[in-house]
C-alpha cells in the first residue's frame, strides 16, 4: 500500500460517460493484483476519496470509470499532466488456484474493468479464459477490440444491439460447465441470479460499496457474511459467493 | 516550543499528552488500520471506535456520503463489543507510546455504567470518552445529550464506575449547550469534547427515498466547524474542566481556531478518512506556527480569543 501523487498520462472517453484514466504510479502498479482497487482523491473541495478498481497495471496504472456523481465527474475532467493523489493497491483481489486451467469471468457493465486485468494475467499464465460481458445496450459494453488476444469473449445485451440478446445470466448455464473457477464483478442483482445458476463451481465476486477510508478504519462499507460483518475495503472487495448473506444485505 | 499539556488537571492521575492532537472516535478504527500510511504514535492520543456492551453489526448500506463541505454518516455504531476490545485490542495498546481512550456508547444509563466498570483498570486503556449522542431507549430514543439531566445521569454513572479519567462528548443537537456542559462538568466529567456530529439527512431524488440506510445521519467535516467553534467559545467560561474541540479540523489553522476559542486539545475526525496522515500534518503545522509566532507553549493560546482586549488586531486590518 502506497500513497502517490501521480501525474495523469491520459484520460479519454471510451463510451458515453465512461473514461479510461491512466496515471504514472509505478510503486502502486508494481504491487497491484487483479481485483484490488485504489482510493483516489478528487481534488480541492472533495472530502471523500473515490474507490476505483484497477483496470491495468502495466504501462501506467489505469482505471476505467463511469461518471455517476460529483467525484467521478471531477476525475473525468482530469487532463494529461494534472496530478492526482492515489492510495493503493487496496483490498484482497481475486485468488486463482494454481491448478485452475479454465477460468470464466462474468462482467456486468463496468465490471469488465477489473476482470480485463485478471484476464490478461491469466492468459500470461497460459490458462484458458472466457469473459462474458453483459449490459443493457452496446454503449455499456467494454470495447472488445481493447481486450487481449487469445481471450474468448461473449457479449450479451438486453436490447440485442451487440452480441447475444438477453440477460447475461441466460447464457451462463452453457458456459459454467467447462470452468474450473468463476470470477465476477457486477451488480448485486446479477450475483443473486448467478447463485441460482452456478451451484457446483467456486465463484468469487467483487462487492461494490460506498467507502470512506479504504483501509478498514471507518466501517462505512460493511457487508454481512457468514463469518460476521466484514469490511468490503479491507476484507474484500472479493468474497466467495457462498459467504455473503444475500438475503440480508 | 512546547506542544505538551495536561488533559485532566482535575483527575488524581491526570494524563499528559505530548501534543494536543487526538484522533477522533470512529475515524481511526482501533488505532492500527492506517499503520502503512501514518505513524500514529506521533499523536497526542487516539480515541477508538465507539464501543458497546455487545458487538453491533451497524446500519444498512449506504452509510457514508459526501455533502457540500462535509460528510454525512450513519455507521450505526458497528463495533466488536467491549469484551473483544479488552481481550484483543487493549493488550496491544498497552505496548504503544500513545495513550488510547475508549469511546463508549449505551442505550441506558446502566449500560454506560457497566461499560465503564468493565474498562476500569484494563492496561492499555488511558481514559474513557462517553458518547451521549446515542438514543436513550427508555426516553423515546431522544439523545441522552439533548437533556442536561439525562446527560448528567450518564456522566455520574460512568464517574462512579471507574477510576479512569472521564471525557464526555457532547452533542450539538441541543438547544442550550452551556446548560448540558454545566450539568455534565458538575457530575464528575474530567473534560468535555465539543462536539459530536450534527443530525442531518439527504434524499435520493431519483429513488424518492432517503439516501442513507439509517435514514438520518451525522454531519461532520468543514460544514460543522463554525458550529463547533461557537460551542467551544460559549462553554469555555461556563465550566472549569478542559474542552476538546472537534468538528471539521483539517489544518493547523482550523485547530488554532478551536484552541483560541478555548479548547485545550482537539480531535481530528473526517480529515483522517480523506488523508490518514491529516492529524500528523496538523501537529507539524501547529509546531511550525508556534515557532513562527514565538509562542513557547501551546497552552498559552488556549482561550486567547475570549479576551476583551483587541490589541492583537493590527491597526490596518480594520481598513
Amino acid at each position: 500500500m502506497k500513497r502517490i501523487t501521480a501525474p495523469v498520462i491520459s484520460n479519454r472517453s471510451l463510451m458515453p460517460e465512461t473514461y479510461l484514466l491512466e496515471v504514472d504510479a509505478p510503486p502502486i502498479a508494481a504491487e497491484a493484483r487483479p481485483g484490488q482497487f485504489c482510493m483516489v482523491h478528487c481534488g480541492e473541495g472533495y472530502f471523500l476519496r473515490r474507490p476505483l478498481s484497477i483496470h491495468r497495471a502495466a504501462d501506467g496504472l489505469a482505471f476505467w470509470l463511469r461518471v455517476v456523481g460529483r467525484g467521478s465527474a471531477a476525475l473525468a475532467g482530469l487532463h494529461p499532466g494534472d496530478k492526482v493523489d492515489i492510495i493503493g493497491p487496496l483490498g484482497n483481489g481475486y485468488s486463482v488456484r494454481p491448478g485452475a486451467r479454465s477460468l470464466l469471468l462474468v462482467a456486468g457493465g463496468m465490471g469488465a474493468a477489473p476482470l480485463a486485468f485478471l484476464a490478461r494475467k491469466a492468459l500470461r499464465e497460459e490458462r484458458s479464459v472466457t469473459l462474458v460481458i453483459g449490459g443493457r445496450t452496446r454503449t455499456q459494453i467494454y470495447p472488445v477490440e481493447m481486450l487481449p488476444a487469445g481471450l474468448h469473449v461473449v457479449v450479451v445485451t438486453e436490447d440485442g444491439s451487440q452480441g447475444e440478446k438477453g440477460l447475461l445470466t441466460d447464457f451462463l448455464p452453457g458456459l459454467v460447465r467447462n470452468a474450473d473457477q468463476i470470477f465476477s464483478c457486477g451488480p448485486v442483482a446479477m450475483y443473486r441470479a448467478m447463485r441460482q445458476i452456478v451451484v457446483d463451481r467456486p465463484v468469487q465476486v467483487s462487492m461494490e460499496a460506498w467507502m470512506g477510508c479504504g483501509m478498514g478504519a471507518c466501517y462505512a462499507c460493511t457487508t454481512l457474511t457468514r463469518q460476521g460483518p466484514k469490511q468490503v475495503c479491507r476484507d474484500g472487495p472479493v468474497f466467495d459467493i457462498q459467504d455473503i448473506l444475500w438475503d440480508e444485505i | 516550543m512546547d506542544l505538551s499539556l495536561e488533559l485532566f488537571p482535575r483527575h488524581p492521575k491526570g494524563l499528559r499528552l505530548k501534543n494536543p492532537i487526538i484522533a477522533a472516535s470512529g475515524t481511526f478504527g482501533y488505532g492500527n488500520e492506517y499503520a502503512d500510511m501514518v505513524d500514529a504514535t506521533r499523536l497526542g492520543a487516539i480515541v477508538c471506535k465507539g464501543t458497546t456492551l455487545e458487538p453491533r453489526p451497524g446500519n444498512p448500506q449506504p452509510r457514508l456520503l459526501e455533502t457540500p463541505s462535509g460528510l454525512l454518516n450513519s455507521i450505526g455504531l458497528q463495533n466488536i463489543g467491549v469484551g473483544a476490545v479488552i481481550r484483543d485490542k487493549a493488550p496491544l495498546w498497552a505496548t504503544w507510546p500513545v495513550p488510547v481512550i475508549v469511546n463508549i456508547a449505551g442505550e441506558t444509563v446502566d449500560e454506560f455504567g457497566e461499560l465503564a466498570r468493565r474498562l476500569d483498570g484494563v492496561p492499555g486503556v488511558a481514559a474513557i470518552e462517553v458518547n451521549i449522542s446515542c438514543p436513550n431507549v427508555q426516553r423515546g430514543a431522544q439523545e441522552f445529550g439533548a437533556d442536561p439531566e439525562q446527560a448528567a445521569l450518564v456522566a455520574r454513572a460512568v464517574r462512579d464506575a471507574t477510576s479512569l479519567p472521564v471525557i464526555v462528548k457532547l452533542t450539538p443537537n441541543v438547544g442550550d449547550i452551556v446548560a448540558v456542559a454545566r450539568a455534565v462538568a458538575g457530575s464528575g466529567a474530567d473534560a468535555l469534547t465539543l462536539t459530536n456530529t450534527l443530525r442531518g439527512m439527504a434524499i435520493d431524488t431519483k429513488r424518492k427515498r432517503p439516501v442513507l440506510g439509517g435514514i438520518t445521519g451525522g454531519l461532520s467535516g468543514p460544514a460543522l466547524k463554525p458550529v463547533a467553534v461557537a460551542m467551544v467559545y460559549s462553554v469555555y467560561k461556563a465550566v472549569d474542566v478542559p474542552l476538546i474541540g472537534c468538528g471539521g479540523i483539517y489544518t493547523a489553522s482550523d485547530a488554532l481556531e478551536f484552541l483560541m476559542a478555548g479548547a485545550r486539545a482537539v480531535e481530528i475526525g473526517s480529515a483522517s478518512i480523506l488523508n490518514p496522515d491529516a492529524a500528523v500534518r496538523v501537529i507539524d503545522g501547529l509546531g511550525q506556527w508556534l515557532i513562527e509566532q514565538r509562542v513557547t507553549a501551546v497552552t498559552e493560546i488556549v482561550g486567547i480569543a475570549q479576551g476583551e482586549d483587541r490589541s492583537g488586531v493590527a491597526f490596518y486590518e480594520h481598513h
